[in-house]
């Protein structure tokens, strides 16, 4: 490993990069000088591109070595480190360089025209050169001229793929010297990413594989080899080499490359344990020609190279730096099947897959739309790198089809590892900032979104960093993690979920309360449509009988839960109506789960959630309550039929008398206004409301009077002010005819839940007389707490 | 006086005061400014930051009464914990019905850590009280600690109607069972 490279080392000139350096060479040379920026103007650029054709066209004609041909050697030097060499110039100089020991001259006069098509293929020529006698001379002179060609190779866009493909199969023709044959290599692992096409090179792949026993070049061949490897350049006579080759020279890191290279592809021809793996497999490709080419790319700025990035040649060659670099990004998919140009600005990061996917997949970039996926779902080869399939749809649809499990884990592994190095409160994590975390939540909370359900990892991550969470980065995104656990057997959920969650919730503003609260909406949500998908598949798959069961316990509980964090944080939070509209948003859900949801189950909320809903001064909560109570008693009239809620009747029972009570008290407080008495549950001792010296204390809570309504009444009031014969104000006179109209007057005032509830739960029959007698008189329609 | 008791003196009026423990003088203060910082305007707080325990007896007079004790500990140092472990038997026995509680920093550095995690839950299980952690080398983080301070000071000192520092220990107690809260 370390001969081939002090040999070359003699080779490798100190090129300036400085551009005065370049400047005074050119002065020194003799020549006209030419312009720092190329394309500055016509005139220069004609200047520059007129030397070049001179100088190759002096090359060509010369017939003697000399200073001539020196000075043309230099302009073709000059230009080519200066603004690149266009592809045709480069398949010249290719030819040129690798068609052997020539007399330089001479098979200048063969190579030159040939290359520009003029004349027969030189391979006629060449190999009948015969030595003669100064040949030690023109040699060792052709091998100095050879070495500064290959040197000034220098694109200015691409290299034709054709030009790569001939000189190597000259190179494999004639006896050219190793240290020509190493720098062609090392030129070529250089310049690898600028190649146009590998589809010919690869079906030279034995070719350069044979080249491996040469042990000077071995290290740059397996490296070459490294780059160029698809999966059916496997074979396992390949393998029986390589393996005799590496028990040869022992276990060489850039063999150890390839090896594993190898494995990865199958994994079954390679069972030997390779050492771990290590951050350095090659040396570093040659700076020279990468700041060369940096140096072209940044003069020929106005005409970019095409969709070439410097990196890709690093990135292959220490493989693990590029993860620590990555963070939490995620490429798109990508398959082999695209040139370069089409490959997108993430084309570094996916040239792994680009030669990990099979030859005859379809190529992932053009997977756009479902019609797409399923015209090709056998041709269908997910990209080796998972995680890019969270961005596609296409893609995800596809994973959602496919039974194999290995896939899953594969994503899981991925997404499990980055989430704990991402997570920025569970670890220091200098890669990613709390904004880049945020954005990969983001991707995985669109593709559980998608796929309408949670990833495991994700739950699980959940789990072990909610302890340690601070409730406020990355809030939104994290907790809607938390809406995606699949629905399993709460009492398992609990002892991980509920503890941290309890705790930040208790000790954690109010909008973290309400954003907490609006999650845990989105969870039973999620719970009852995946319930009510597996009941509605029921018939087609047998689901063993427990299953509805488990899925009953774990939503009443996950509303048991909802219930008491509710009734506390009002209670923390002094019965914020803000905090009040998210509880009521939960139990929205929870009271009409039997007819949307299908779930045999209905749940009151808690006393906790209902009297401060009740005696709220904010019309749109006790609004909302009605309303919320209508769609109780609907649910429950409905689920009398049930037969399982028929069986279990004796428990519902229960959950009968809360609602019975709810209305009572509901009624009790808007209409009869007979809340605070005797056995009444709002019952205080009239001693003590006597000492409030409130008048008509009983009065105080009725829809004329209640602290949501006042505004109304008075409004009412002020409207029909006049009406007959009114001198002031008087909340009491609201009755009779008035007491209709005023109720019209809360309908029109889009209060639909109470107008809702008193049309459900209360006694209609009467109100055609109604209208003539005092409201007091109505008397609340219970539900039968029985079911029939 | 040897033992810290929380209802020997009598409440100021409004104020709030909570007592910052730990080895880590420095980010004790910080963590006192963050506090300071998050309730301007809104309520008054005083903090009071120590080493260890007991509190010098010369200035006790001076010295208001004290609604929550925080013990800091970090996981990279063992002199935190037994600074904390040292304190502790200084503190009396109704201190410990809600008005403790124990903050675990330098979490995200676990690896480092000289104090496994379970020694600190261990000890928080023990002493019943709520175990909080937060990052207070990390400004963000020191925020959010301190406003999670104050939401608990803020119960202990009794300004929040309806709710004891004893109410929230015993509801924020893991083993709690939720059904039986419905009857």
């Amino acid at each position: 490993m370390s001969t081939p490279e002090a040999d070359l080392s003699l080779f490798i000139p100190i090129i300036q990069t400085n551009p005065l350096a370049w400047k005074m060479r050119q002065n020194a040379s003799g020549f006209a000088p030419l312009n720092q920026k190329y394309g500055q103007n016509d005139k220069e650029e004609y200047n520059e591109g007129d030397a070049l054709h001179r100088a190759l066209e002096h090359i060509r004609t010369v017939k003697e070595k000399g200073a001539v041909e020196e000075r043309h050697l230099q302009t073709v030097e000059d230009i080519a480190w200066k603004s690149g060499l266009a592809p045709e110039d480069i398949d010249t100089l290719l030819d040129v360089a690798l068609s052997g020991p020539f007399d330089l001259p001479i098979l200048l006069q063969y190579l030159i025209p040939t290359a520009f098509g003029l004349v027969q293929h030189p391979a006629d020529g060449p190999t009948q050169w015969v030595p003669n006698p100064t040949a030690d001379h023109c040699w060792a002179t052709a091998e100095a001229v050879k070495t500064r060609m290959l040197k000034c190779l220098i694109p200015a866009t691409l290299i034709p793929e054709s030009a790569v493909v001939r000189a190597f199969s000259r190179l494999c023709a004639s006896n050219c010297s190793n240290n020509t044959k190493v720098l062609f290599f090392r030129w070529l692992i250089a310049m690898f990413d600028f190649i146009d096409g590998k589809e010919e090179m690869n079906s030279l792949y034995g070719f350069f594989f044979s080249f491996l026993q040469e042990e000077t070049m071995s290290c740059y061949i397996c490296n070459f080899l490294y780059l160029l490897t698809k999966r059916e350049n496997v074979k396992p006579f390949r393998v029986r080499k390589l393996l005799e080759f590496q028990s040869k020279v022992g276990m060489q890191p850039y063999l150890q490359a390839l090896l594993s290279l190898y494995r990865s592809f199958c994994p079954d021809l390679i069972t030997i344990s390779l050492p771990p793996k290590r951050k350095f497999y090659f040396k570093t490709t040659d700076s020279i020609w990468q700041a060369a080419v940096c140096i072209v790319k940044e003069r020929n700025q106005k005409s970019p190279l095409p969709s070439v990035k410097l990196t890709i040649g690093t990135a292959y060659s220490h493989p693990q730096k590029k993860k620590w670099n990555s963070g939490c990004v995620i490429p798109m998919p990508t398959s082999s099947h695209v040139s370069k140009e089409e490959q997108d600005e993430e084309g570094d990061s996916s040239s792994l897959e680009v030669m990990l996917s099979g030859q005859k997949s379809f190529p992932l970039e053009q997977l756009h739309t479902f019609s797409q996926l399923l015209d090709n779902i056998q041709d269908v080869e997910l990209p080796s790198q998972m995680c890019s399939v969270l961005k596609s749809a296409p893609l995800l649809h596809y994973l959602n089809c496919i039974q194999d499990e290995t896939v899953w884990l594969r994503l899981s592994y991925w997404m499990s590892q980055e989430l704990k190095e991402g997570c920025t409160w569970c670890k220091v994590s200098n890669y990613t900032s709390e904004e880049e975390f945020r954005k990969f939540l983001d991707i995985i909370i669109s593709a559980q979104c998608f796929l309408q359900e949670g990833f495991p990892s994700s739950e699980v991550f959940l789990y072990k960093s909610l302890p340690l969470w601070d409730g406020i980065s990355c809030r939104t995104e994290y907790l809607q993690l938390l809406s995606w656990i699949p629905l399993g057997n709460f009492s398992e959920i609990k002892p991980l979920l509920c503890d941290s969650l309890t705790q930040l919730f208790f000790t954690s503003s109010i909008y973290h309360k309400c954003s907490v609260l609006y999650s845990l909406k989105q969870l039973l949500e999620n719970w009852l449509l995946w319930h009510a998908m597996k009941v509605s598949m029921k018939s087609t798959l047998s689901i063993s009988a427990d299953t509805p069961m488990i899925a009953l316990n774990s939503v009443s509980e996950l509303i048991y839960y909802v219930g008491w964090l509710s009734t506390i944080a009002l209670r923390l939070e002094k019965n914020s109506s803000f905090l009040l509209h998210f509880i009521l948003d939960f139990f929205e859900m929870v009271s009409d789960m039997y007819l949307n949801y299908n779930l045999p189950l209905v749940v009151i909320f808690p006393r906790g959630v209902f009297y401060p809903a009740l005696l709220t001064s904010d019309s749109i909560a006790l609004n909302r309550l009605c309303y919320i109570m209508y769609r109780y008693r609907v649910n429950l009239t409905a689920s009398k039929e049930n037969a399982l809620i028929y069986q279990e009747r004796l428990k519902f029972n229960k959950t009968y008398q809360e609602f019975n009570e709810y209305v009572t008290a509901l009624v009790d407080c808007l209409w009869t206004s007979t809340s605070f008495e005797k056995d009444h549950y709002l019952y205080i001792d009239p001693q003590i409301l006597e000492k409030t010296k409130i008048r008509e204390y009983k009065k105080s809570l009725n829809l004329i009077n209640h602290p949501a309504l006042l505004p109304y009444s008075i409004n009412f009031l002020l409207q029909v002010k006049g009406w007959p014969n009114e001198k002031e104000l008087s909340l009491s006179s609201i009755q009779k005819k008035k007491w209709n109209w005023y109720l019209d007057y809360l309908l029109l005032e889009e209060l639909h839940g109470l107008h809702l509830f008193m049309e459900s739960s209360l006694d209609i029959a009467d109100s055609a007389s109604s209208a003539h007698t005092h409201p007091a008189h109505k008397t609340p329609k219970t539900c039968m707490s029985e079911p029939v | 006086m040897a033992l810290l008791r929380p209802l020997d003196k009598l409440p100021t009026l409004d104020v709030a005061t909570i007592l910052l423990l730990g080895a880590e003088e420095t980010l004790l203060e910080q963590l006192g400014v963050a506090i300071i910082k998050a309730c301007e305007g809104s309520a008054k707080v005083q903090v009071h930051v120590a080493s260890c325990l007991p509190l010098p007896t010369d200035r006790e007079c001076f010295r208001p009464r004290i609604d929550l004790i925080v013990f800091v500990l970090s996981l990279r140092s063992k002199y935190s914990l037994r600074t904390v472990e040292a304190s502790l038997p200084h503190v009396d026995a109704s201190f410990f019905l809600g008005k403790v509680c124990f903050l675990v920093t330098g979490v995200r550095q676990e690896p480092n850590a000289s104090i496994h995690m379970d020694t600190v839950r261990k000890m928080a299980t023990t002493y019943h009280s709520p175990l909080l952690f937060g990052d207070l080398e990390v400004e963000c983080f020191r925020a959010s600690v301190a406003q999670r301070l104050i939401q608990i000071l803020q119960i202990c000192a009794g300004h929040v109607p309806g709710l004891s520092a004893l109410n929230l220990l015993s509801l924020m107690k893991p083993s709690l069972e939720l059904t039986t809260q419905e009857t």
